[in-house]
Protein backbone atom coordinates (compact mmCIF):
# COMPACT_ATOMS: atom_id res chain seq x y z
CA UNK A 1 0.00 0.00 0.00
CA UNK A 2 2.82 2.64 0.98
CA UNK A 3 4.46 1.61 -2.48
CA UNK A 4 1.33 2.10 -4.43
CA UNK A 5 0.65 5.71 -2.17
CA UNK A 6 4.52 6.92 -3.45
CA UNK A 7 3.82 6.35 -7.00
CA UNK A 8 0.62 7.91 -6.72
CA UNK A 9 2.00 10.97 -5.20
CA UNK A 10 5.50 10.96 -7.95
CA UNK A 11 2.64 10.64 -10.92
CA UNK A 12 0.76 13.45 -9.00
CA UNK A 13 3.94 15.58 -8.57
CA UNK A 14 4.89 14.84 -12.24
CA UNK A 15 1.40 15.76 -13.90
CA UNK A 16 1.25 19.31 -11.78
CA UNK A 17 4.78 20.08 -12.80
CA UNK A 18 3.64 19.80 -15.83
CA UNK A 19 1.16 21.39 -16.02
CA UNK A 20 3.26 24.76 -14.45
CA UNK A 21 5.07 24.27 -17.29
CA UNK A 22 2.74 24.27 -19.98
CA UNK A 23 4.63 26.98 -21.74
CA UNK A 24 6.87 24.04 -22.57
CA UNK A 25 4.93 21.65 -23.72
CA UNK A 26 3.78 23.68 -26.12
CA UNK A 27 6.26 25.34 -27.39
CA UNK A 28 7.25 21.41 -28.66
CA UNK A 29 4.02 20.85 -30.31
CA UNK A 30 4.24 24.26 -32.18
CA UNK A 31 8.20 23.15 -33.09
CA UNK A 32 6.43 19.90 -34.85
CA UNK A 33 3.44 21.74 -36.37
CA UNK A 34 6.02 24.39 -37.52
CA UNK A 35 8.31 21.57 -39.15
CA UNK A 36 5.52 20.32 -40.96
CA UNK A 37 4.89 24.17 -42.34
CA UNK A 38 8.22 24.32 -43.26
CA UNK A 39 8.24 20.92 -45.19
CA UNK A 40 5.13 21.88 -46.75
CA UNK A 41 6.57 25.04 -47.63
CA UNK A 42 9.58 23.88 -49.37
CA UNK A 43 8.26 21.10 -50.94
CA UNK A 44 5.31 22.61 -52.58
CA UNK A 45 1.99 21.59 -53.04
CA UNK A 46 2.26 18.00 -54.39
CA UNK A 47 -0.14 15.42 -53.33
CA UNK A 48 1.62 12.51 -54.34
CA UNK A 49 5.41 13.36 -53.21
CA UNK A 50 3.38 13.86 -49.55
CA UNK A 51 1.44 10.83 -50.25
CA UNK A 52 4.65 9.06 -50.44
CA UNK A 53 7.09 10.66 -47.88
CA UNK A 54 4.38 12.30 -45.56
CA UNK A 55 4.77 9.62 -42.79
CA UNK A 56 8.79 9.83 -43.29
CA UNK A 57 8.52 13.47 -43.11
CA UNK A 58 6.13 12.99 -39.48
CA UNK A 59 8.59 10.58 -37.92
CA UNK A 60 11.62 12.37 -38.49
CA UNK A 61 9.98 15.72 -36.69
CA UNK A 62 8.11 13.07 -33.66
CA UNK A 63 12.05 12.05 -33.53
CA UNK A 64 13.16 15.92 -33.49
CA UNK A 65 10.53 17.01 -31.10
CA UNK A 66 11.69 13.91 -28.77
CA UNK A 67 15.41 15.84 -28.42
CA UNK A 68 13.79 18.88 -27.19
CA UNK A 69 12.36 16.91 -24.23
CA UNK A 70 15.60 14.71 -23.70
CA UNK A 71 16.95 17.03 -20.69
CA UNK A 72 13.36 17.15 -19.17
CA UNK A 73 13.57 13.68 -18.44
CA UNK A 74 15.26 13.19 -15.36
CA UNK A 75 18.02 16.29 -15.57
CA UNK A 76 15.71 18.05 -13.02
CA UNK A 77 15.46 15.55 -10.70
CA UNK A 78 18.94 14.48 -10.76
CA UNK A 79 19.81 18.18 -10.13
CA UNK A 80 17.83 18.82 -6.94
CA UNK A 81 18.24 15.34 -5.53
CA UNK A 82 14.71 14.61 -6.18
CA UNK A 83 15.49 11.20 -7.55
CA UNK A 84 17.53 10.45 -4.43
CA UNK A 85 14.37 11.17 -2.46
CA UNK A 86 12.30 9.58 -4.22
CA UNK A 87 14.51 5.80 -3.90
CA UNK A 88 14.86 6.72 -0.17
CA UNK A 89 10.71 6.21 0.23
CA UNK A 90 11.29 2.91 -1.04
CA UNK A 91 10.80 3.05 -4.68
CA UNK A 92 13.81 1.31 -6.66
CA UNK A 93 15.55 3.10 -9.75
CA UNK A 94 14.09 0.74 -11.93
CA UNK A 95 10.55 1.67 -10.47
CA UNK A 96 11.10 5.32 -10.73
CA UNK A 97 12.39 5.30 -14.63
CA UNK A 98 9.00 3.29 -15.14
CA UNK A 99 6.88 5.91 -13.41
CA UNK A 100 8.94 8.55 -15.44
CA UNK A 101 8.48 6.59 -18.68
CA UNK A 102 4.63 6.50 -18.72
CA UNK A 103 4.16 10.40 -17.39
CA UNK A 104 6.56 10.91 -20.24
CA UNK A 105 4.26 8.97 -22.82
CA UNK A 106 1.31 10.43 -21.70
CA UNK A 107 2.50 14.23 -21.54
CA UNK A 108 4.53 14.07 -24.54
CA UNK A 109 3.32 11.68 -26.90
CA UNK A 110 -0.69 11.44 -26.80
CA UNK A 111 -0.76 14.91 -27.46
CA UNK A 112 0.68 13.46 -30.96
CA UNK A 113 -2.76 11.37 -30.99
CA UNK A 114 -4.52 15.06 -32.24
CA UNK A 115 -1.35 16.84 -33.85
CA UNK A 116 -1.02 13.79 -36.38
CA UNK A 117 -4.07 14.07 -38.25
CA UNK A 118 -3.56 17.53 -38.44
CA UNK A 119 -0.23 17.20 -39.92
CA UNK A 120 -1.67 15.15 -42.10
CA UNK A 121 -4.39 17.54 -43.38
CA UNK A 122 -1.05 19.94 -43.93
CA UNK A 123 0.45 17.35 -46.12
CA UNK A 124 -2.97 16.57 -47.73
CA UNK A 125 -1.59 13.00 -46.69
CA UNK A 126 -4.44 9.98 -48.17
CA UNK A 127 -6.90 8.94 -44.92
CA UNK A 128 -5.77 5.19 -45.41
CA UNK A 129 -2.11 6.62 -45.34
CA UNK A 130 -2.93 8.70 -42.14
CA UNK A 131 -4.69 5.49 -40.74
CA UNK A 132 -1.36 3.56 -41.09
CA UNK A 133 1.05 6.36 -39.23
CA UNK A 134 -1.56 5.89 -36.48
CA UNK A 135 -0.71 2.72 -35.99
CA UNK A 136 3.36 2.95 -36.36
CA UNK A 137 2.75 5.63 -33.81
CA UNK A 138 1.02 3.70 -31.59
CA UNK A 139 3.41 0.88 -31.36
CA UNK A 140 6.65 3.39 -32.10
CA UNK A 141 5.62 6.28 -29.17
CA UNK A 142 6.68 3.96 -26.47
CA UNK A 143 9.95 3.39 -27.96
CA UNK A 144 10.97 6.69 -28.38
CA UNK A 145 9.84 7.38 -25.52
CA UNK A 146 12.29 4.50 -23.97
CA UNK A 147 15.10 5.98 -25.91
CA UNK A 148 14.50 9.09 -25.48
CA UNK A 149 14.82 8.09 -21.51
CA UNK A 150 18.16 6.20 -21.84
CA UNK A 151 19.66 8.85 -23.57
CA UNK A 152 18.74 11.15 -20.72
CA UNK A 153 19.70 8.65 -18.15
CA UNK A 154 23.36 8.67 -20.00
CA UNK A 155 23.33 12.61 -20.52
CA UNK A 156 23.58 12.04 -16.75
CA UNK A 157 26.71 10.80 -16.87
CA UNK A 158 28.06 12.95 -19.19
CA UNK A 159 28.82 16.74 -18.22
CA UNK A 160 30.34 18.30 -21.36
CA UNK A 161 29.01 16.89 -24.62
CA UNK A 162 25.34 17.42 -24.43
CA UNK A 163 25.00 16.76 -28.43
CA UNK A 164 25.93 13.45 -27.85
CA UNK A 165 22.33 11.98 -26.35
CA UNK A 166 20.94 13.45 -29.36
CA UNK A 167 22.97 11.60 -31.19
CA UNK A 168 21.94 7.90 -29.25
CA UNK A 169 18.50 9.35 -29.94
CA UNK A 170 19.13 9.16 -33.72
CA UNK A 171 21.23 6.06 -33.52
CA UNK A 172 18.76 3.97 -31.89
CA UNK A 173 15.67 5.50 -33.76
CA UNK A 174 16.76 3.45 -36.78
CA UNK A 175 15.39 0.26 -36.70
CA UNK A 176 12.05 2.36 -35.58
CA UNK A 177 12.03 4.51 -38.62
CA UNK A 178 13.14 1.75 -40.67
CA UNK A 179 9.51 -0.46 -40.25
CA UNK A 180 7.41 2.42 -39.03
CA UNK A 181 8.02 4.65 -42.64
CA UNK A 182 8.34 1.03 -44.13
CA UNK A 183 4.57 0.47 -43.19
CA UNK A 184 2.88 3.00 -45.92
CA UNK A 185 5.30 0.86 -48.91
CA UNK A 186 4.95 -2.53 -47.95
CA UNK A 187 2.02 -5.30 -49.27
CA UNK A 188 -1.64 -5.62 -47.51
CA UNK A 189 0.54 -9.09 -46.51
CA UNK A 190 3.71 -8.49 -44.80
CA UNK A 191 1.85 -5.82 -43.17
CA UNK A 192 1.70 -7.82 -40.38
CA UNK A 193 4.73 -9.37 -40.22
CA UNK A 194 6.02 -5.72 -40.21
CA UNK A 195 3.72 -4.80 -37.05
CA UNK A 196 4.74 -7.73 -35.36
CA UNK A 197 8.31 -7.02 -35.88
CA UNK A 198 7.69 -3.14 -34.32
CA UNK A 199 5.45 -5.00 -31.13
CA UNK A 200 8.52 -6.71 -30.99
CA UNK A 201 11.12 -4.02 -30.65
CA UNK A 202 8.17 -2.01 -28.41
CA UNK A 203 8.94 -5.10 -25.80
CA UNK A 204 12.40 -5.25 -25.74
CA UNK A 205 12.92 -1.39 -25.33
CA UNK A 206 10.17 -1.90 -22.45
CA UNK A 207 11.88 -5.00 -20.53
CA UNK A 208 15.63 -3.12 -20.99
CA UNK A 209 15.04 0.45 -20.46
CA UNK A 210 14.23 0.77 -16.92
CA UNK A 211 17.54 -1.47 -16.18
CA UNK A 212 19.50 0.31 -18.39
CA UNK A 213 18.49 3.80 -17.01
CA UNK A 214 18.98 2.39 -13.33
CA UNK A 215 22.68 1.67 -13.61
CA UNK A 216 23.24 5.17 -15.65
CA UNK A 217 21.18 6.90 -12.69
CA UNK A 218 22.90 5.10 -9.56
CA UNK A 219 26.70 5.84 -11.88
CA UNK A 220 25.67 9.01 -12.21
CA UNK A 221 24.85 9.29 -8.59
CA UNK A 222 27.92 7.72 -7.54
CA UNK A 223 30.31 10.21 -9.55
CA UNK A 224 28.62 13.23 -8.61
CA UNK B 1 21.24 1.23 15.93
CA UNK B 2 23.84 2.61 12.91
CA UNK B 3 27.41 1.26 12.63
CA UNK B 4 30.19 1.88 10.24
CA UNK B 5 32.82 0.24 9.94
CA UNK B 6 36.45 1.26 8.21
CA UNK B 7 35.16 3.31 5.74
CA UNK B 8 37.63 4.08 2.94
CA UNK B 9 36.57 6.79 -0.03
CA UNK B 10 39.07 7.32 -2.77
CA UNK B 11 38.19 9.54 -5.58
CA UNK B 12 40.54 9.26 -8.41
CA UNK B 13 43.63 8.73 -6.75
CA UNK B 14 42.55 11.09 -3.76
CA UNK B 15 41.83 9.54 -0.54
CA UNK B 16 38.84 11.28 0.77
CA UNK B 17 38.18 9.19 3.94
CA UNK B 18 40.63 7.07 5.57
CA UNK B 19 39.02 4.02 7.79
CA UNK B 20 36.39 5.84 9.86
CA UNK B 21 34.24 3.81 12.12
CA UNK B 22 31.07 5.08 14.24
CA UNK B 23 28.45 3.97 16.16
CA UNK B 24 24.91 6.13 15.93
CA UNK B 25 22.91 4.72 18.80
CA UNK B 26 19.47 5.24 20.15
CA UNK B 27 19.47 8.96 22.41
CA UNK B 28 23.07 9.66 20.65
CA UNK B 29 23.96 12.97 18.70
CA UNK B 30 26.90 13.53 16.18
CA UNK B 31 28.77 16.33 14.89
CA UNK B 32 30.90 15.58 11.76
CA UNK B 33 33.12 18.66 11.48
CA UNK B 34 35.85 19.56 9.36
CA UNK B 35 37.42 21.64 6.82
CA UNK B 36 36.38 21.91 3.16
CA UNK B 37 37.03 18.48 0.97
CA UNK B 38 37.58 16.37 4.42
CA UNK B 39 34.45 14.30 2.99
CA UNK B 40 31.71 15.20 5.55
CA UNK B 41 29.15 15.17 2.60
CA UNK B 42 30.56 12.29 1.03
CA UNK B 43 30.63 10.14 4.93
CA UNK B 44 26.43 11.02 5.17
CA UNK B 45 26.02 9.53 1.36
CA UNK B 46 28.51 6.49 2.09
CA UNK B 47 26.06 6.23 5.89
CA UNK B 48 22.57 7.13 3.51
CA UNK B 49 23.62 4.56 1.33
CA UNK B 50 23.94 6.72 -1.64
CA UNK B 51 27.81 6.13 -2.03
CA UNK B 52 29.42 3.38 -2.04
CA UNK B 53 31.94 2.85 -0.37
CA UNK B 54 35.73 1.22 -1.41
CA UNK B 55 36.00 -0.23 1.97
CA UNK B 56 33.89 -0.82 4.84
CA UNK B 57 30.84 -1.54 5.57
CA UNK B 58 27.87 -0.07 7.23
CA UNK B 59 25.13 -1.73 9.28
CA UNK B 60 21.83 -1.22 10.24
CA UNK B 61 20.00 -3.16 13.27
CA UNK B 62 22.98 -5.76 11.92
CA UNK B 63 22.01 -5.58 8.67
CA UNK B 64 24.52 -4.54 5.44
CA UNK B 65 21.99 -1.15 4.38
CA UNK B 66 23.57 -2.52 0.79
CA UNK B 67 22.16 -6.03 1.07
CA UNK B 68 18.83 -4.51 2.86
CA UNK B 69 18.56 -0.83 1.74
CA UNK B 70 14.85 -0.66 1.84
CA UNK B 71 14.51 -1.62 5.54
CA UNK B 72 17.07 0.96 6.62
CA UNK B 73 15.71 3.35 4.51
CA UNK B 74 11.89 2.91 6.60
CA UNK B 75 13.80 3.85 9.37
CA UNK B 76 15.79 7.21 7.61
CA UNK B 77 15.28 10.53 7.06
CA UNK B 78 18.18 12.23 4.84
CA UNK B 79 18.50 15.57 4.29
CA UNK B 80 20.62 16.71 1.72
CA UNK B 81 23.14 19.99 1.27
CA UNK B 82 21.09 20.71 -1.65
CA UNK B 83 16.74 21.23 -1.31
CA UNK B 84 14.48 18.60 -2.78
CA UNK B 85 11.74 20.66 -2.66
CA UNK B 86 10.22 21.27 -6.29
CA UNK B 87 10.59 25.17 -7.34
CA UNK B 88 7.45 24.47 -9.97
CA UNK B 89 5.15 23.73 -6.88
CA UNK B 90 3.68 25.77 -3.97
CA UNK B 91 5.19 25.14 -0.58
CA UNK B 92 2.06 23.19 0.54
CA UNK B 93 1.96 20.99 -2.92
CA UNK B 94 5.23 19.90 -1.76
CA UNK B 95 4.89 18.83 1.68
CA UNK B 96 1.13 17.32 0.44
CA UNK B 97 3.91 15.21 -2.12
CA UNK B 98 6.26 14.65 1.09
CA UNK B 99 3.20 12.97 3.26
CA UNK B 100 1.87 10.86 0.15
CA UNK B 101 5.30 9.76 -0.64
CA UNK B 102 6.50 8.92 2.49
CA UNK B 103 2.89 7.56 3.65
CA UNK B 104 2.89 9.78 6.86
CA UNK B 105 0.27 9.56 9.42
CA UNK B 106 1.08 13.71 9.82
CA UNK B 107 -2.62 15.66 9.95
CA UNK B 108 -3.19 18.68 7.91
CA UNK B 109 -3.56 20.47 11.34
CA UNK B 110 -0.29 19.45 12.49
CA UNK B 111 1.58 20.49 9.07
CA UNK B 112 0.15 23.64 9.43
CA UNK B 113 1.07 24.05 13.02
CA UNK B 114 5.00 23.49 11.68
CA UNK B 115 4.68 25.80 8.96
CA UNK B 116 3.74 28.02 11.41
CA UNK B 117 6.64 27.63 13.51
CA UNK B 118 8.70 27.78 10.81
CA UNK B 119 7.22 30.81 9.52
CA UNK B 120 6.02 29.34 6.25
CA UNK B 121 2.12 29.12 6.78
CA UNK B 122 1.59 32.51 4.99
CA UNK B 123 3.51 31.00 2.25
CA UNK B 124 1.92 28.07 1.86
CA UNK B 125 0.20 28.84 -1.20
CA UNK B 126 3.24 30.47 -2.92
CA UNK B 127 5.52 28.74 -5.35
CA UNK B 128 8.76 27.82 -4.10
CA UNK B 129 10.24 29.59 -6.27
CA UNK B 130 9.37 32.75 -4.79
CA UNK B 131 10.92 31.99 -1.46
CA UNK B 132 14.26 33.11 0.07
CA UNK B 133 16.86 30.61 0.06
CA UNK B 134 16.91 30.29 4.07
CA UNK B 135 12.48 29.92 3.63
CA UNK B 136 13.62 26.99 0.96
CA UNK B 137 15.70 25.42 3.67
CA UNK B 138 13.20 25.02 6.48
CA UNK B 139 10.82 24.37 3.65
CA UNK B 140 13.12 21.37 3.73
CA UNK B 141 13.79 20.24 6.99
CA UNK B 142 10.13 20.23 7.66
CA UNK B 143 10.61 16.92 5.97
CA UNK B 144 12.06 15.67 9.53
CA UNK B 145 8.69 16.22 11.51
CA UNK B 146 6.26 14.58 8.05
CA UNK B 147 8.83 11.22 7.38
CA UNK B 148 9.19 10.42 11.69
CA UNK B 149 11.92 8.22 11.05
CA UNK B 150 14.52 6.93 14.28
CA UNK B 151 17.59 7.84 12.01
CA UNK B 152 18.33 11.86 10.65
CA UNK B 153 20.98 12.08 8.50
CA UNK B 154 21.43 16.37 8.17
CA UNK B 155 24.11 17.93 5.89
CA UNK B 156 24.13 21.22 6.65
CA UNK B 157 21.27 22.00 8.19
CA UNK B 158 22.11 25.11 9.58
CA UNK B 159 22.89 27.12 6.65
CA UNK B 160 20.70 29.77 5.94
CA UNK B 161 18.99 30.07 8.74
CA UNK B 162 18.56 32.89 11.21
CA UNK B 163 18.87 32.55 14.90
CA UNK B 164 15.16 31.60 15.71
CA UNK B 165 15.19 28.81 13.05
CA UNK B 166 18.63 27.40 14.25
CA UNK B 167 16.89 27.30 17.92
CA UNK B 168 14.27 25.61 16.51
CA UNK B 169 16.09 22.76 14.69
CA UNK B 170 18.24 22.44 18.04
CA UNK B 171 15.14 22.12 20.02
CA UNK B 172 13.96 19.75 17.72
CA UNK B 173 16.76 17.34 17.49
CA UNK B 174 17.47 17.19 21.25
CA UNK B 175 13.75 16.85 21.67
CA UNK B 176 14.21 13.98 18.62
CA UNK B 177 17.07 11.90 20.88
CA UNK B 178 15.63 12.42 23.95
CA UNK B 179 12.34 10.43 22.37
CA UNK B 180 15.28 7.69 21.02
CA UNK B 181 16.17 8.63 17.76
CA UNK B 182 19.69 9.33 16.15
CA UNK B 183 21.25 11.98 14.58
CA UNK B 184 24.30 12.55 12.70
CA UNK B 185 24.83 15.91 10.95
CA UNK B 186 27.68 18.18 9.36
CA UNK B 187 28.09 21.97 10.06
CA UNK B 188 30.72 24.16 9.93
CA UNK B 189 28.91 26.41 12.85
CA UNK B 190 28.97 24.84 16.80
CA UNK B 191 25.44 23.73 17.30
CA UNK B 192 23.95 24.82 20.81
CA UNK B 193 23.16 20.79 21.50
CA UNK B 194 24.10 19.14 24.83
CA UNK B 195 25.66 15.68 24.90
CA UNK B 196 26.69 16.18 21.73
CA UNK B 197 29.66 13.53 20.39
CA UNK B 198 32.31 15.12 17.75
CA UNK B 199 33.65 13.35 14.61
CA UNK B 200 36.45 15.06 13.39
CA UNK B 201 37.35 13.98 9.87
CA UNK B 202 41.06 15.84 10.06
CA UNK B 203 42.03 13.30 12.96
CA UNK B 204 41.39 10.30 10.34
CA UNK B 205 43.51 12.29 6.99
CA UNK B 206 46.79 10.92 8.00
CA UNK B 207 46.14 7.26 10.13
Amino acid sequence: MKTINSIIAIFQREFKITYRNFSDILSIFLFFLMGVMIFVFSIGANDDIFNQIGIGIIWTLILLTNNLTLRKFYQDDFNDGSLVIFHLSGLSYELIVLIKIIVNWLVIQIPFFILIPISGFLLNIEFFNIKIIFISFLLGSPITTCITSISGAMNLLNKKNFAIGSLIIMILSIPVIIFSVGLINTSEESMGAQINILMGIMFLFLAITPWVCSICIKLAIQEK
Amino acid sequence: MLLANNIVFNRGNKKILNKISLTLSPKKIIHVTGNNGTGKTTLLKILTNVLEPNEGEVFWDGKNIKKYPFIFYKDLTYIMDKTSSNANLTVYENIYFWIKLFSSSRSIKEIESILDLLSLYQHKKSLVSSLSYGEIKKLELARLIIEQKKVWVLDEPYIGLDQISTNLINETIIYHAKLGGMVIFTSHITADIPNLEILQLEKYENN
